[in-house]
Protein backbone atom coordinates (compact mmCIF):
# COMPACT_ATOMS: atom_id res chain seq x y z
CA UNK A 1 0.00 0.00 0.00
CA UNK A 2 2.86 2.74 0.78
CA UNK A 3 4.48 1.58 -2.35
CA UNK A 4 1.73 2.07 -4.26
CA UNK A 5 1.05 5.29 -2.55
CA UNK A 6 4.40 6.58 -3.43
CA UNK A 7 4.05 5.54 -7.08
CA UNK A 8 0.51 7.07 -6.97
CA UNK A 9 2.34 10.42 -5.67
CA UNK A 10 5.25 9.89 -8.07
CA UNK A 11 2.86 9.98 -11.39
CA UNK A 12 1.44 13.09 -9.88
CA UNK A 13 4.62 14.57 -9.91
CA UNK A 14 5.12 14.18 -13.19
CA UNK A 15 8.49 13.51 -13.66
CA UNK A 16 11.60 11.01 -12.38
CA UNK A 17 13.14 11.46 -8.85
CA UNK A 18 15.86 9.65 -7.11
CA UNK A 19 14.84 7.28 -3.94
CA UNK A 20 15.60 9.96 -1.43
CA UNK A 21 13.70 12.51 -3.00
CA UNK A 22 11.20 10.08 -3.84
CA UNK A 23 11.11 9.86 0.15
CA UNK A 24 10.95 13.44 0.88
CA UNK A 25 8.31 13.92 -1.99
CA UNK A 26 6.51 11.11 -0.16
CA UNK A 27 6.72 12.85 3.21
CA UNK A 28 5.85 16.38 2.04
CA UNK A 29 2.64 14.88 -0.28
CA UNK A 30 1.63 12.92 3.31
CA UNK A 31 -0.94 15.92 4.18
CA UNK A 32 -2.84 15.42 1.08
CA UNK A 33 -3.30 11.54 1.37
CA UNK A 34 -6.93 12.42 1.26
CA UNK A 35 -7.03 14.09 -1.78
CA UNK A 36 -5.72 11.30 -3.46
CA UNK A 37 -8.79 9.29 -2.89
CA UNK A 38 -11.09 11.66 -4.95
CA UNK A 39 -9.28 11.23 -8.11
CA UNK A 40 -9.36 13.51 -10.91
CA UNK A 41 -9.07 16.83 -8.21
CA UNK A 42 -6.13 15.57 -6.20
CA UNK A 43 -4.49 14.79 -10.07
CA UNK A 44 -5.16 18.93 -10.22
CA UNK A 45 -4.91 20.06 -7.24
CA UNK A 46 -1.74 19.14 -5.61
CA UNK A 47 0.34 20.79 -8.58
CA UNK A 48 0.35 24.44 -7.69
CA UNK A 49 0.72 24.04 -3.91
CA UNK A 50 3.02 21.03 -4.03
CA UNK A 51 5.39 21.50 -6.87
CA UNK A 52 7.38 24.99 -5.68
CA UNK A 53 8.45 22.99 -2.81
CA UNK A 54 9.17 20.01 -4.23
CA UNK A 55 11.37 22.27 -7.02
CA UNK A 56 12.85 23.92 -4.50
CA UNK A 57 14.55 20.97 -2.92
CA UNK A 58 18.01 20.69 -3.63
CA UNK A 59 17.84 16.69 -3.77
CA UNK A 60 14.95 16.95 -6.28
CA UNK A 61 16.96 20.16 -8.52
CA UNK A 62 20.05 17.79 -8.53
CA UNK A 63 17.62 14.52 -9.62
CA UNK A 64 16.25 17.07 -11.99
CA UNK A 65 19.62 17.66 -13.46
CA UNK A 66 20.59 14.16 -14.06
CA UNK A 67 17.36 13.59 -15.89
CA UNK A 68 18.00 16.68 -18.27
CA UNK A 69 22.11 15.64 -18.93
CA UNK A 70 20.69 12.30 -19.54
CA UNK A 71 18.44 13.37 -22.16
CA UNK A 72 21.13 15.81 -23.33
CA UNK A 73 23.47 13.38 -23.69
CA UNK A 74 21.07 10.76 -25.11
CA UNK A 75 20.12 13.30 -27.85
CA UNK A 76 23.30 14.39 -29.14
CA UNK A 77 24.20 10.24 -29.58
CA UNK A 78 20.87 10.10 -31.54
CA UNK A 79 21.64 13.60 -33.35
CA UNK A 80 25.19 12.09 -34.20
CA UNK A 81 23.53 8.98 -35.05
CA UNK A 82 21.29 11.10 -37.96
CA UNK A 83 24.04 13.01 -38.79
CA UNK A 84 26.09 9.67 -39.57
CA UNK A 85 23.13 8.20 -41.54
CA UNK A 86 22.78 11.39 -43.65
CA UNK A 87 26.65 11.53 -44.54
CA UNK A 88 26.50 7.82 -45.18
CA UNK A 89 23.58 8.22 -47.62
CA UNK A 90 25.67 11.23 -49.45
CA UNK A 91 28.16 8.72 -49.98
CA UNK A 92 26.08 5.95 -50.86
CA UNK A 93 24.50 8.17 -53.79
CA UNK A 94 27.48 9.42 -55.18
CA UNK A 95 28.87 5.71 -55.48
CA UNK A 96 26.19 4.72 -57.45
CA UNK A 97 26.86 3.99 -61.07
CA UNK A 98 24.50 0.82 -62.01
CA UNK A 99 20.63 2.60 -61.91
CA UNK A 100 19.50 -1.05 -62.83
CA UNK A 101 20.29 -2.53 -59.50
CA UNK A 102 17.74 -0.53 -57.35
CA UNK A 103 16.84 -1.70 -53.82
CA UNK A 104 13.34 -2.04 -54.78
CA UNK A 105 11.39 -2.91 -57.71
CA UNK A 106 10.65 -0.34 -60.41
CA UNK A 107 7.73 -1.50 -61.83
CA UNK A 108 5.60 -1.88 -58.38
CA UNK A 109 6.75 1.57 -57.33
CA UNK A 110 5.23 2.72 -60.57
CA UNK A 111 1.70 0.46 -59.66
CA UNK A 112 1.33 2.34 -56.50
CA UNK A 113 1.98 5.48 -57.58
CA UNK A 114 -0.86 4.80 -60.43
CA UNK A 115 -3.39 3.65 -57.72
CA UNK A 116 -4.30 7.71 -57.32
CA UNK A 117 -6.72 8.01 -60.09
CA UNK A 118 -5.11 11.76 -60.65
CA UNK A 119 -1.96 10.15 -61.66
CA UNK A 120 -2.38 10.21 -65.49
CA UNK A 121 1.56 9.79 -67.28
CA UNK A 122 4.73 9.08 -65.06
CA UNK A 123 8.09 9.84 -66.56
CA UNK A 124 11.08 7.22 -66.66
CA UNK A 125 12.56 8.72 -63.95
CA UNK A 126 10.22 8.77 -61.37
CA UNK A 127 10.36 5.22 -60.06
CA UNK A 128 14.11 5.63 -60.04
CA UNK A 129 14.54 8.89 -57.68
CA UNK A 130 11.28 7.09 -55.95
CA UNK A 131 13.32 3.73 -55.46
CA UNK A 132 16.02 5.84 -53.58
CA UNK A 133 13.62 7.95 -51.40
CA UNK A 134 12.06 5.61 -50.46
CA UNK A 135 15.54 3.63 -48.89
CA UNK A 136 15.85 6.83 -47.19
CA UNK A 137 12.11 6.84 -46.08
CA UNK A 138 12.84 3.07 -44.46
CA UNK A 139 16.24 4.07 -43.19
CA UNK A 140 15.03 7.22 -41.27
CA UNK A 141 11.85 6.14 -40.07
CA UNK A 142 13.87 2.62 -39.12
CA UNK A 143 16.67 4.79 -37.16
CA UNK A 144 13.58 6.66 -35.42
CA UNK A 145 12.15 3.49 -33.90
CA UNK A 146 15.14 1.90 -33.30
CA UNK A 147 15.64 4.85 -31.03
CA UNK A 148 12.11 3.90 -28.79
CA UNK A 149 13.49 0.08 -28.69
CA UNK A 150 16.87 1.04 -27.42
CA UNK A 151 14.65 3.22 -24.17
CA UNK A 152 12.58 0.07 -24.11
CA UNK A 153 15.82 -2.00 -23.29
CA UNK A 154 14.73 -4.41 -25.97
CA UNK A 155 16.85 -5.35 -29.20
CA UNK A 156 13.42 -6.71 -31.32
CA UNK A 157 11.97 -3.55 -33.30
CA UNK A 158 8.50 -3.52 -32.63
CA UNK A 159 5.36 -2.37 -34.10
CA UNK A 160 4.88 -0.16 -31.01
CA UNK A 161 8.43 1.39 -31.79
CA UNK A 162 7.38 2.38 -35.24
CA UNK A 163 3.93 4.26 -33.68
CA UNK A 164 6.41 5.85 -31.17
CA UNK A 165 8.80 7.16 -33.84
CA UNK A 166 5.63 8.58 -36.10
CA UNK A 167 3.87 10.15 -33.17
CA UNK A 168 6.87 11.85 -32.09
CA UNK A 169 8.15 13.42 -36.03
CA UNK A 170 5.97 15.64 -37.88
CA UNK A 171 7.29 14.86 -40.60
CA UNK A 172 5.48 11.54 -40.00
CA UNK A 173 1.63 12.79 -39.98
CA UNK A 174 0.80 11.45 -42.77
CA UNK A 175 1.44 8.06 -41.29
CA UNK A 176 -1.01 8.22 -37.93
CA UNK A 177 -3.67 6.21 -40.11
CA UNK A 178 -1.67 3.21 -40.25
CA UNK A 179 -1.18 3.17 -36.01
CA UNK A 180 -3.89 0.77 -35.05
CA UNK A 181 -5.91 1.06 -32.63
CA UNK A 182 -3.91 -1.01 -29.94
CA UNK A 183 -1.44 0.86 -30.51
CA UNK A 184 -2.93 4.34 -29.23
CA UNK A 185 -1.24 3.67 -25.68
CA UNK A 186 1.81 3.29 -27.20
CA UNK A 187 1.28 6.65 -29.26
CA UNK A 188 0.66 8.59 -26.02
CA UNK A 189 3.99 7.20 -24.40
CA UNK A 190 5.57 8.53 -27.61
CA UNK A 191 3.55 11.98 -27.49
CA UNK A 192 4.46 12.12 -23.85
CA UNK A 193 7.97 11.40 -24.61
CA UNK A 194 8.27 14.07 -27.47
CA UNK A 195 7.71 16.61 -25.02
CA UNK A 196 11.38 16.46 -23.66
CA UNK A 197 13.04 16.11 -27.15
CA UNK A 198 11.31 19.81 -27.78
CA UNK A 199 12.79 20.68 -24.80
CA UNK A 200 16.69 19.61 -25.31
CA UNK A 201 16.59 19.69 -29.03
CA UNK A 202 14.26 22.20 -30.93
CA UNK A 203 17.33 22.17 -34.16
CA UNK A 204 15.85 18.71 -34.54
CA UNK A 205 12.08 19.91 -35.34
CA UNK A 206 11.28 19.88 -39.23
CA UNK A 207 10.06 23.35 -38.01
CA UNK A 208 10.66 25.35 -35.47
CA UNK A 209 8.88 24.96 -32.14
CA UNK A 210 9.30 27.31 -28.84
CA UNK A 211 10.11 25.07 -26.29
CA UNK A 212 7.92 25.37 -22.44
CA UNK A 213 9.87 26.91 -20.54
CA UNK A 214 10.73 24.76 -17.10
CA UNK A 215 11.39 27.82 -14.21
CA UNK A 216 13.02 25.80 -10.69
CA UNK A 217 11.43 28.70 -9.13
CA UNK A 218 8.22 29.87 -8.51
CA UNK A 219 4.51 28.46 -10.19
CA UNK A 220 6.29 25.77 -12.48
CA UNK A 221 3.73 23.64 -12.70
CA UNK A 222 1.30 25.94 -13.50
CA UNK A 223 3.54 27.01 -16.19
CA UNK A 224 4.64 23.60 -17.03
CA UNK A 225 1.67 21.73 -17.18
CA UNK A 226 -0.23 24.13 -19.27
CA UNK A 227 2.00 24.25 -22.19
CA UNK A 228 2.24 20.42 -22.15
CA UNK A 229 -1.48 20.36 -22.43
CA UNK A 230 -1.82 22.40 -25.16
CA UNK A 231 0.65 20.58 -27.06
CA UNK A 232 -1.11 17.51 -26.48
CA UNK A 233 -4.77 18.87 -27.28
CA UNK A 234 -3.55 20.51 -30.50
CA UNK A 235 -1.43 17.18 -31.30
CA UNK A 236 -4.81 14.61 -31.10
CA UNK A 237 -7.15 17.07 -32.13
CA UNK A 238 -4.63 16.93 -35.30
CA UNK A 239 -4.15 13.41 -35.08
CA UNK A 240 -7.58 12.16 -34.33
CA UNK A 241 -10.87 14.28 -35.29
CA UNK A 242 -12.73 12.64 -32.45
CA UNK A 243 -12.98 14.97 -29.84
CA UNK A 244 -13.12 12.70 -27.03
CA UNK A 245 -10.07 10.71 -27.60
CA UNK A 246 -8.55 13.64 -27.42
CA UNK A 247 -9.02 14.02 -23.76
CA UNK A 248 -8.61 9.75 -22.84
CA UNK A 249 -4.42 10.24 -22.51
CA UNK A 250 -4.19 12.32 -20.05
CA UNK A 251 -4.73 10.29 -16.90
CA UNK A 252 -2.25 7.84 -18.32
CA UNK A 253 0.74 10.65 -19.73
CA UNK A 254 1.86 11.35 -16.17
CA UNK A 255 1.94 7.62 -14.94
CA UNK A 256 4.23 6.35 -18.24
CA UNK A 257 6.39 9.74 -18.36
CA UNK A 258 7.29 8.54 -15.01
CA UNK A 259 9.08 5.37 -16.05
CA UNK A 260 11.62 5.50 -17.98
CA UNK A 261 13.61 8.14 -16.07
CA UNK A 262 12.70 5.89 -12.98
CA UNK A 263 14.25 2.99 -14.81
CA UNK A 264 17.44 5.09 -15.58
CA UNK A 265 18.11 6.63 -12.25
CA UNK A 266 17.56 2.80 -10.91
CA UNK A 267 19.96 1.76 -13.57
CA UNK A 268 22.83 4.33 -12.48
CA UNK B 1 1.70 -3.09 -20.30
CA UNK B 2 4.58 -4.07 -23.24
CA UNK B 3 3.96 -7.38 -23.15
CA UNK B 4 0.06 -6.47 -23.48
CA UNK B 5 0.81 -4.23 -26.59
CA UNK B 6 2.89 -7.23 -28.32
CA UNK B 7 0.49 -9.95 -28.03
CA UNK B 8 -2.22 -7.59 -29.75
CA UNK B 9 -0.25 -6.35 -31.81
CA UNK B 10 0.37 -10.03 -33.25
CA UNK B 11 -3.24 -11.32 -33.39
CA UNK B 12 -4.11 -8.25 -35.34
CA UNK B 13 -1.20 -9.40 -37.27
CA UNK B 14 -1.84 -12.80 -38.26
CA UNK B 15 -5.70 -11.44 -38.67
CA UNK B 16 -4.41 -9.35 -41.27
CA UNK B 17 -1.75 -12.69 -42.58
CA UNK B 18 -4.83 -14.64 -43.56
CA UNK B 19 -6.52 -11.62 -45.09
CA UNK B 20 -3.51 -10.54 -47.36
CA UNK B 21 -4.49 -11.69 -50.43
CA UNK B 22 -1.63 -11.53 -53.56
CA UNK B 23 -3.67 -8.84 -55.17
CA UNK B 24 -3.45 -6.75 -51.53
CA UNK B 25 0.88 -7.59 -51.90
CA UNK B 26 0.45 -5.41 -55.07
CA UNK B 27 0.11 -2.42 -52.93
CA UNK B 28 3.01 -2.37 -51.09
CA UNK B 29 6.86 -2.61 -51.81
CA UNK B 30 8.08 -6.49 -51.22
CA UNK B 31 8.54 -7.56 -47.95
CA UNK B 32 11.78 -8.73 -48.37
CA UNK B 33 13.52 -5.92 -50.00
CA UNK B 34 12.00 -3.73 -46.89
CA UNK B 35 13.25 -5.73 -44.37
CA UNK B 36 16.76 -6.05 -46.06
CA UNK B 37 16.67 -2.09 -45.90
CA UNK B 38 15.62 -1.67 -42.31
CA UNK B 39 18.44 -4.16 -41.01
CA UNK B 40 20.91 -1.27 -42.30
CA UNK B 41 19.46 1.17 -40.16
CA UNK B 42 19.91 -1.01 -37.24
CA UNK B 43 22.91 -2.38 -35.17
CA UNK B 44 24.15 -6.29 -36.19
CA UNK B 45 22.62 -8.26 -33.35
CA UNK B 46 19.46 -6.43 -33.74
CA UNK B 47 16.10 -8.00 -34.45
CA UNK B 48 13.05 -6.85 -36.62
CA UNK B 49 9.39 -8.36 -35.74
CA UNK B 50 7.43 -9.45 -38.65
CA UNK B 51 4.65 -7.17 -37.53
CA UNK B 52 6.89 -3.88 -37.53
CA UNK B 53 8.30 -4.89 -41.39
CA UNK B 54 4.55 -4.95 -42.56
CA UNK B 55 4.51 -1.90 -40.66
CA UNK B 56 7.03 -0.12 -42.44
CA UNK B 57 5.76 -1.76 -46.16
CA UNK B 58 2.91 0.23 -45.24
CA UNK B 59 4.32 3.16 -44.24
CA UNK B 60 6.24 3.17 -47.67
CA UNK B 61 3.28 2.75 -50.10
CA UNK B 62 1.65 5.83 -47.99
CA UNK B 63 4.54 7.59 -48.69
CA UNK B 64 4.82 7.24 -52.27
CA UNK B 65 1.07 8.09 -52.26
CA UNK B 66 1.62 11.05 -50.21
CA UNK B 67 4.37 12.50 -52.35
CA UNK B 68 2.65 11.41 -55.39
CA UNK B 69 -0.46 13.18 -54.84
CA UNK B 70 1.14 16.12 -54.30
CA UNK B 71 3.82 15.93 -57.18
CA UNK B 72 0.09 15.07 -59.10
CA UNK B 73 -1.72 18.29 -58.03
CA UNK B 74 1.40 20.88 -58.92
CA UNK B 75 1.27 19.02 -62.53
CA UNK B 76 -2.45 19.76 -63.10
CA UNK B 77 -1.86 23.46 -61.45
CA UNK B 78 0.41 23.46 -64.15
CA UNK B 79 -1.51 21.96 -67.04
CA UNK B 80 1.06 19.15 -67.50
CA UNK B 81 0.16 15.41 -67.78
CA UNK B 82 3.42 13.68 -66.81
CA UNK B 83 5.22 13.55 -63.63
CA UNK B 84 8.72 13.58 -63.36
CA UNK B 85 11.63 14.01 -61.09
CA UNK B 86 11.51 17.17 -60.46
CA UNK B 87 7.96 17.55 -59.18
CA UNK B 88 8.66 14.37 -56.59
CA UNK B 89 11.72 16.53 -55.09
CA UNK B 90 9.54 19.39 -55.24
CA UNK B 91 6.75 17.49 -52.96
CA UNK B 92 9.21 16.09 -51.11
CA UNK B 93 10.27 19.53 -49.74
CA UNK B 94 6.86 20.73 -49.80
CA UNK B 95 5.90 17.97 -47.13
CA UNK B 96 8.56 18.29 -44.98
CA UNK B 97 11.10 15.67 -46.56
CA UNK B 98 14.03 18.53 -47.54
CA UNK B 99 16.77 16.55 -46.32
CA UNK B 100 15.68 13.91 -49.02
CA UNK B 101 16.30 16.46 -51.63
CA UNK B 102 19.80 16.88 -52.25
CA UNK B 103 21.15 13.75 -52.22
CA UNK B 104 18.31 13.14 -54.89
CA UNK B 105 19.56 15.94 -56.97
CA UNK B 106 22.53 14.11 -57.87
CA UNK B 107 21.17 10.61 -58.06
CA UNK B 108 18.53 12.26 -60.36
CA UNK B 109 21.45 14.34 -62.55
CA UNK B 110 23.46 11.24 -63.05
CA UNK B 111 20.62 9.46 -63.97
CA UNK B 112 19.67 11.48 -66.35
CA UNK B 113 23.12 11.72 -67.97
CA UNK B 114 23.29 7.88 -68.24
CA UNK B 115 19.84 7.66 -69.75
CA UNK B 116 20.56 10.09 -72.49
CA UNK B 117 23.87 7.85 -73.41
CA UNK B 118 21.06 4.79 -73.69
CA UNK B 119 18.42 6.06 -75.34
CA UNK B 120 21.07 7.13 -77.97
CA UNK B 121 22.33 3.81 -77.92
CA UNK B 122 18.62 2.33 -77.76
CA UNK B 123 17.90 4.29 -80.77
CA UNK B 124 20.91 2.67 -82.69
CA UNK B 125 20.10 -0.90 -81.92
CA UNK B 126 16.15 -0.82 -81.86
CA UNK B 127 16.13 -3.20 -79.28
CA UNK B 128 16.45 -3.00 -75.45
CA UNK B 129 16.93 -6.66 -74.48
CA UNK B 130 20.29 -6.20 -72.72
CA UNK B 131 18.47 -3.69 -70.22
CA UNK B 132 15.80 -6.90 -69.78
CA UNK B 133 18.39 -9.54 -69.52
CA UNK B 134 20.43 -7.27 -66.89
CA UNK B 135 17.32 -6.10 -64.55
CA UNK B 136 15.66 -9.83 -64.86
CA UNK B 137 18.94 -10.64 -63.51
CA UNK B 138 18.20 -8.73 -59.69
CA UNK B 139 14.89 -9.86 -59.79
CA UNK B 140 13.32 -12.79 -57.71
CA UNK B 141 12.50 -15.75 -60.40
CA UNK B 142 9.29 -15.37 -59.70
CA UNK B 143 8.28 -12.36 -60.54
CA UNK B 144 10.84 -12.33 -63.55
CA UNK B 145 7.98 -13.11 -65.89
CA UNK B 146 5.79 -10.27 -65.41
CA UNK B 147 8.49 -7.25 -65.28
CA UNK B 148 10.05 -8.28 -68.63
CA UNK B 149 6.51 -7.11 -70.33
CA UNK B 150 6.57 -3.90 -68.08
CA UNK B 151 10.24 -3.86 -68.57
CA UNK B 152 9.90 -3.67 -72.12
CA UNK B 153 6.95 -1.05 -72.01
CA UNK B 154 9.29 0.75 -69.79
CA UNK B 155 12.13 0.76 -72.26
CA UNK B 156 9.49 2.54 -74.64
CA UNK B 157 8.83 4.71 -71.73
CA UNK B 158 12.44 5.91 -71.14
CA UNK B 159 12.05 6.48 -75.37
CA UNK B 160 9.58 8.78 -74.76
CA UNK B 161 10.94 10.51 -71.02
CA UNK B 162 13.17 11.91 -73.24
CA UNK B 163 11.46 14.94 -74.09
CA UNK B 164 10.03 14.96 -70.77
CA UNK B 165 12.96 15.15 -69.47
CA UNK B 166 13.95 18.16 -71.42
CA UNK B 167 10.62 19.85 -70.65
CA UNK B 168 11.35 18.68 -66.77
CA UNK B 169 15.12 21.11 -67.14
CA UNK B 170 13.29 23.66 -68.48
CA UNK B 171 10.91 23.27 -65.65
CA UNK B 172 13.46 23.76 -63.12
CA UNK B 173 14.38 27.54 -63.94
CA UNK B 174 10.44 28.00 -62.53
CA UNK B 175 9.64 29.49 -59.55
CA UNK B 176 10.45 27.69 -56.57
CA UNK B 177 7.45 27.79 -53.81
CA UNK B 178 8.76 28.64 -50.10
CA UNK B 179 7.17 25.80 -47.67
CA UNK B 180 4.13 26.42 -45.96
CA UNK B 181 3.54 25.90 -41.98
CA UNK B 182 3.91 22.85 -41.12
CA UNK B 183 -0.26 21.79 -40.70
CA UNK B 184 -1.67 24.25 -43.79
CA UNK B 185 0.55 23.08 -45.96
CA UNK B 186 -0.08 19.52 -45.31
CA UNK B 187 -3.23 18.16 -47.58
CA UNK B 188 -4.94 15.14 -45.81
Amino acid sequence: MDKSEQTQQQHQHGMGVATGASQMAYSSHYPTAPMVASGTPAVAVPSPTQAPAAFSSSAHQLAYQQAQHFHHQQQQHQQQQLQMFWSNQMQEIEQTIDFKNHSLPLARIKKIMKADEDVRMISAEAPVIFAKACEMFILELTLRSWIHTEENKRRTLQKNDIAAAISRNDVFDFLVDIIPRDELKEEGLGITKATIPLVNSPADMPYYYVPPQHPVVGPPGMIMGKPVGAEQATLYSTQQPRPPMAFMPWPHTQPQQQQPPQHQQTDS
Amino acid sequence: MADSDNDSGGAHNAGKGSEMSPREQDRFLPIANVSRIMKKALPANAKISKDAKETVQECVSEFISFITGEASDKCQREKRKTINGDDLLWAMTTLGFEDYVEPLKGYLQRFREMEGEKTVAARDKDAPPPTNATNSAYESPSYAAAPGGIMMHQGHVYGSAGFHQVAGGAIKGGPVYPGPGSNAGRPR
